[in-house]
């Protein structure tokens, strides 16, 4: 009964409820803009960090070197596409 | 290093290990896919025409609920590869069981969300954010309602055949959807509804 829950499995859930609840605070709180987006993009990013390697597996097969970097290449083409689009449409650059 | 032999059974051939890179693949062309669909939702947040601001039409609760209930799903389908790595078809089974219920539960509380939108007058056709918002949020909400189809059929499979190894892999690459669908949760939760509503 103990092995079908595992250590890992529930810390990173529990780390994925905390980071959630933090994420909470720009609702809860009363914080600047700055202070909240901040605290939102450091909580979305390791969340998603905490996905893909504790319940995705991502790093324990021999193809991870091919994973990571199809999905770290693909992270980074979204944020320039989102970011860049902001950059012309909404920060008149 | 890990040689093959000390592999999990969703990777026992060289098919298997292919079937799921290729789905890493897929995974990445989703990335793109809701990149857009932000892209879009951040430059039309603003546009709203005579029609409502987010912060008028969101609510805490149900998100709350939707959010609890796709963390909780997520964590208890790596649960369930966690038994099937163990060799346990009844654990699995549970275990797939349990998630499927709790997007379910997801799906039911993203319904009601919607219904609630169009009451308040917040349609496809009323203003540039009200359409990307429901374009956004009916992806990922169409990419779930997907995977509780797949996610019965490999229940069915397993229920049927056993863990064989490709039952095994076809219940990984699902896990792997599963939790993709997640991640953009987690974005949408941050960057659509929090950041709306503060």
């Amino acid at each position: 009964m103990k092995g079908l829950f595992p250590f890992k499995q529930v810390a990173g859930f529990v780390s994925s409820l905390i980071l959630t609840g933090i994420a909470l605070l720009v609702y809860f709180a009363d914080l600047s803009f700055n202070t909240s987006i901040s605290i939102l993009l450091i909580t979305a990013f390791a969340q998603a960090l905490l996905q893909l390697v504790v319940f995705m597996h991502a790093g324990e097969t021999k193809d991870k070197w091919s994973i990571y970097g199809n999905v770290y290449f693909m992270m980074f083409i979204a944020l320039a596409t989102i970011f860049g689009s902001l950059l012309i449409f909404l920060w008149d650059m | 290093m890990k040689s093959s032999e000390t592999q999990p059974l969703e990777y026992s051939t060289k098919q298997n290990e292919l079937n799921i890179f290729g789905f890493w693949m897929f995974l990445g062309a989703e990335i793109m896919l809701f990149a857009t669909l932000f892209t879009s939702y951040f430059v039309y947040e603003h546009r709203i025409g005579s029609g409502p601001l987010g912060s008028e039409i969101f609510k805490i609760t149900p998100v709350i609920i939707e959010t609890l209930l796709l963390l909780t799903s997520s964590f208890i389908i790596g649960l369930g590869i966690n038994a099937m790595r163990m060799g346990s078809k009844k654990a699995t089974l549970t275990f797939f069981i349990i998630t499927l219920t709790l997007g379910l539960g997801f799906l039911g509380f993203e319904v009601d969300e919607f219904l609630h939108y169009i009451h308040e007058g917040a349609t496809l056709q009323t203003s540039a954010f009200t359409a990307i918002l429901l374009m956004t949020l009916g992806t990922h909400g169409a990419h779930v309602t997907f995977g509780l189809f797949w996610g019965l059929s490999i229940i069915l499979q397993i229920n049927k055949r056993g863990l064989t190894p490709e039952a095994a892999n076809k219940s990984f690459i699902f896990s792997l959807y599963w939790h993709f669908l997640d991640v953009v949760w987690i974005f949408i939760f941050s960057f659509i509804y929090l950041k709306g509503m503060m």
